[in-house]
């Protein structure tokens, strides 16, 4: 090509570019995890016809993209929790915009100012901090700043198959599920289930598992009114109540009272085809559930589907572990357009809390909770007390993500027998102090 | 390819033995490459159900048609190409000018960078990732081609394969070029490269293959889908099959990243293994 | 004639080529800029990190061999050394020893050995991402095609990923399936190099296949041998793709690599400080393979 041909090309290039919309549309890079499901909801925007966590939050994001044309919104799905892929973006100056972080993370990173504050913003849309429910407001606020936008609490439930529980007589008279009251009753009601039923009582994913183990012991702890993280820095594993709990799981898995070998997807799969009669999952399925066992034919249909709070297994405190999602912002300078999209989104998102509820998972905002249309959903009246039952650790405990990986190995080898009990806790104990002496 | 051995003659009990072991071992190879490929043809509502529904009828090609809409597989694929392809064509040009360099040229300390470059072969790539990452970051490299591109260009295995490869060409080539009043450049450029295409042939597919095959780098460095490469893509589609598409779909993703590699180690399989073996005969 | 042309040479070139010429420096100098830039900075930065604590956002202070001394406090650390060199034994000698076999058998000119070596090698140009896709859908407990392979006999199949015994086992099986090609391939082209009439004359001296086997082929093919154990010592030690995606570690961390500690501890527990003091560590490691195999090659060269 000559010179002149070159020169050209190049003028007529450029006057092509430059003469493009004067306005372009302002890009959002969306981050977050729930999985991916393009297959079923990638061009959705019927939000009501989406079910499970996937879906709601596939058709939701598809349907802000669909009313705002001029805001282009670019989503990555992370595998859960997308800790490390973020830190790393972070790191390399990349972060998306907006990022669904759990509230128990939300300090790692605003410790670090990489988090915007969001008072300001919500305020010019109308979002403000009173409109959330209590649990929500604590878990999104730092240092006094909210930090993320709650879009829900949620916290460890009960999913029973009513149908293998009519068959091991665990039913009351009033047809509700019998539940334990106490370490011995799980394990006495367990072996009158296998008896009764021939399958394990509980259906736990204990396979390539780190967050199960850990909300449970959290959850035993608590109601044993042990203050394990009374010092943010120093934990206490290695107590008599911690013991308690690791055993009574021990015990529980050395009688096949639960299936083993199971991971997430799998402990699924096994409580949809009725292999067991408690799983132990959390209000993100609820949905799921439902809408199975709504389905004739299948295990759930059968006798139907109930879910309850944990039960209640000792004498102190009455609480389980909880948690929350939240939309985050990355700090970075933006043009007032871009500000403004991120407003418009987190403000959608506000107001379409009632959709993300229909996962099963605890709405942020008091309205939302308090209407009939939020507690007309399927099973919500049994899992009602998670509002007040619900409790995080202490907000100052940092890396509560590591740590639930080092408490989540520790009692994995207890149970399945790999280490004995108490070298497991004091493993775990020293383990995690190590990791906060060194932060 | 002169190879009879005695093993050959006869078809005793024993030749059958090994013969049903090599038969074995085949299945073995083949069965789980099959089973996938079986169940990329099976309806993902159907396979929960019943695993064992991937064994008979019906089979669909939804998932590859699903595959087609709405999977990123296809830019993954791109990506890879773009990266390993590139990667390798600007090996060989590095590898080749300072093999060239050092195997015949003099200048300055050429013996100490030599032995310099050598002590580059001892080292692991992990020893040097974590500062290359934040290295990267001031830089600004993360998450765009030459960010990909450059750790593997700083290998030092291409120099070393050039240097031995040019050092065994007789010098009478060189020094007949030379007398013709050839440049430096000219001698490489006509006389020698054309010679070392089978050391081309073997840096290249070894560099090929293991920049594909990279999983480590491109994990912590091309974290925005768009930079996937193919082995991100497919390890982030691999983490919590619950909350996927289905195992049908995702065996079908599957497919279409393996069957590029695939395609072309058939087409070109018998250069891969010359080159391959020529790796042997040192 | 012949003097005039050398003579016209000989003034043409009054310079000795071979002489150092800083204008030669530029065919090894680009090569050069990335070496240093991005190998040898990186190598020295990242000891100098490991030297500090340094976690993802911030460099601390120098902190000497405090990362260092963590690290061998640390159980799961040496947990991880421990398991990667049980890993390296339970696929190495698979690798060399199968790899050998198969070289054997499938030495030959028959249309079904060559559509056999097509098949063995074609998996090793798979990468490790798709390898362990596969594998997995295998191993599923009651569903994969592993558990259907065992019901049609009536049994149930262990767990491989999930079950502590095994779960290191399950990783092997699915490296050996991907990596066998190469061992096999080095040790075809090994065979082929052993000339025909030392066969011919095993032959007319009535040796049997064993014997042939022993006093021929296996010493010829020594210098291979020890190359396919050596790359594959190296290659293996930096076991990862396949522990992250299988089993992440666990169960209990029995299957945690040296280079997954790395990852974890660097890239999760942003402690960037610790992470590169174990690859230095890891960099040592290797480097004694790699000087064991200097060693024992030169000493086979000078026997």
């Amino acid at each position: 090509m000559t010179l002149r041909k070159l020169f050209l090309a190049t003028i007529s290039a450029a006057t092509v570019m430059m003469a493009s919309p004067s306005f372009a549309a302002t890009e959002l890079q969306v981050q977050r995890f729930f999985g991916a499901c393009d297959a079923d909801f990638g061009k959705n925007t019927d939000v009501s016809k989406a079910v499970g966590e996937c879906g709601i939050i596939t058709s939701l994001i598809n349907k802000f993209a669909a009313d705002n044309p001029d805001i282009k919104v670019n989503v990555t799905t992370v595998e859960w929790p997308g800790y490390d892929q973020l830190t790393a973006q972070f790191a390399s100056g990349d972060a998306p915009d907006i990022v669904t972080i759990h509230e128990s993370a939300l300090s790692d990173y605003q410790s670090k100012g990489l988090l915007l504050p969001l008072d300001d913003l919500l305020k010019t849309v109308g979002v403000t901090p009173d409109q959330f429910t209590d649990a929500a407001k604590e878990g999104a606020t730092k240092d006094g700043k909210i930090y993320g936008l709650p879009i829900d609490n949620w916290t460890m439930l009960y999913h029973i198959n009513m149908d293998l529980f009519k068959k091991a007589g665990l039913v009351n008279a009033d047809g509700t599920p019998i539940l334990p009251k106490s370490p011995e009753e799980v394990l006495a009601q367990a072996e009158q289930f296998k008896q009764k039923t021939g399958k394990p009582y509980f259906v736990q994913n204990l396979a390539n598992e780190t967050a199960l183990f850990t909300r449970n012991l959290y959850t035993y702890l608590f109601q044993q009114n042990s203050d394990f993280f009374a010092d943010p820095k120093k934990v206490k594993f290695n107590t008599p109540e911690a013991k308690k709990v690791v055993e009574m799981y021990k015990a529980i898995y050395d009688k096949d009272y639960t299936t083993k070998n199971l991971d997430y997807a799998g402990a699924i799969n096994a409580f949809l085809a009725g292999e067991g009669g408690v799983q132990l999952n959390g209000t993100w399925v609820v949905g799921d559930y439902n809408a199975q066992s709504e389905k004739p034919g299948t295990a759930l249909n059968k006798g139907g589907y109930a879910v309850y709070p944990y039960p209640q297994l000792f004498s102190g405190a009455k609480a389980q572990y909880a948690d929350g999602h939240t939309w985050a912002v990355s700090k970075k300078d933006r043009s007032p357009e871009q500000t403004a999209a991120i407003g418009k989104f987190l403000k959608f998102f506000a107001d379409n809390d009632f959709e993300w509820s229909r996962t099963g998972h605890l709405p942020a905002y008091k309205a939302v909770i308090e209407s009939p249309k939020f507690k007309a959903l399927p099973h919500r009246d049994t899992i009602s007390a998670i509002a007040t039952l619900g409790k995080p650790l202490p907000s100052a405990v940092q890396r509560q993500f590591a740590i639930q990986d080092i408490v989540g190995e520790e009692m994995s080898a207890a149970i399945s027998g790999q280490k004995p009990v108490d070298k497991a806790l004091a493993d775990m104990e020293s383990r995690v102090n190590e990791l906060l002496a060194n932060l | 390819m002169a190879s009879h051995n005695a093993e050959i003659r006869g078809r005793s009990f024993g030749d059958r033995v090994l013969f049903g072991l090599v038969i074995l071992l085949a299945l073995a190879m083949a069965g789980p490459v099959l089973y996938v490929i079986a169940l990329s043809l099976k309806d993902n509502k159907e396979l929960m159900v019943d695993p064992h529904s991937v064994f008979h009828m019906p089979y669909t090609i939804k998932n590859y048609i699903d595959t087609i809409g709405t999977s990123n597989v296809f830019s993954w694929v791109l990506n890879s190409f773009i990266v390993a392809g590139g990667l390798t064509v600007l090996t060989l040009i590095l590898s080749s000018l300072a093999g060239y360099g050092f195997a015949r040229l003099n200048f300055p300390g050429r013996d100490v960078l030599f032995v310099i470059v050598l002590l580059g072969l001892a080292v692991p790539e992990q020893a040097v990732l974590i500062a290359r990452h934040q290295i990267f970051s001031w830089l600004g490299l993360h998450n765009t081609y030459p960010g990909l591109i450059l750790p593997g260009l700083s290998s030092a295995f291409g120099v070393f394969l050039m240097t031995q490869y040019f050092r065994a060409i007789p010098k009478e080539l060189d020094e007949a070029a030379l007398l013709d009043n050839a440049s430096r450049f000219r001698v490489f450029w006509k006389v020698l490269l054309p010679l070392t295409v089978p050391a081309q042939a073997t840096l290249g597919i070894f560099t090929f293959l293991g920049a594909w095959n990279d999983y480590f780098w491109p994990l912590i460095s091309a974290t925005k889908k768009e930079m996937f490469t193919l082995t991100v893509g497919i390890a982030s589609t691999q983490q919590n099959f619950a909350q996927s598409q289905g195992i049908g779909f995702l065996m079908a993703q599957a497919v279409f990243a393996g069957a590029p590699i695939l395609i072309i180690y058939l087409f070109f399989q018998k250069y891969i293994v010359t080159a391959v073996s020529g790796a042997a005969v040192r | 004639m012949a003097d005039a042309a050398n003579g016209n040479a000989r003034r043409a070139k009054s310079v000795d080529i071979y002489a150092p010429q800083w204008r030669n420096f530029l065919f090894v100098a680009p090569y050069l800029f990335i070496f240093v830039a991005f190998l040898v900075f990186p190598l020295f930065w990242g000891i100098w990190l490991s030297f500090h604590k340094a976690d993802t956002f911030s460099s601390g202070p120098f902190i000497g061999f405090g990362n260092y001394a963590r690290l061998f406090r640390d159980g799961i650390f040496l947990q991880s050394i421990w398991n990667t060199f049980y890993f390296v034994f339970l696929t190495v000698p698979a690798l060399a020893l199968i790899g050998l076999f198969l070289a054997l058998c499938l030495n030959r000119q028959t249309r079904s050995a060559a559509v056999l070596r097509t098949l063995f090698f074609s998996s090793s140009v798979l990468s490790v991402t798709i390898v362990t896709l596969i594998w997995r859908i295998v191993y599923i407990p009651d569903m994969g095609l592993l558990s259907m392979i065992y019901g049609f006999f009536g049994a149930k199949a262990p767990a491989f990923l999930s079950d502590p015994d095994i779960a290191m086992i399950g990783i092997a099986i699915a490296t050996v399936w991907w990596c066998i090609g190469l061992p096999m391939m080095l040790f075809l082209s090994a065979l082929q190099q052993i000339p025909q009439d030392i066969y011919e004359a095993a032959a007319l001296d009535n040796a049997n296949r064993w014997q042939t086997l022993r006093s021929i082929t296996l010493p010829s093919i020594k210098r291979t041998f020890v190359l396919v154990v050596i790359i594959q010592i190296v290659f293996q030690f930096q076991l990862f793709g396949q522990a992250l995606l299988m089993t992440k570690g666990g169960p209990n961390n029995l299957t945690r690599p040296i280079v997954l500690y790395i990852y974890n501890t660097a890239f999760q527990r942003w402690d960037l400080g610790m992470g590169a003091a174990a690859s230095e560590i890891l960099f040592l490691l290797i480097l004694v393979a790699a000087m064991a195999q200097f060693l024992l090659t030169r000493r086979k060269a000078d026997a």
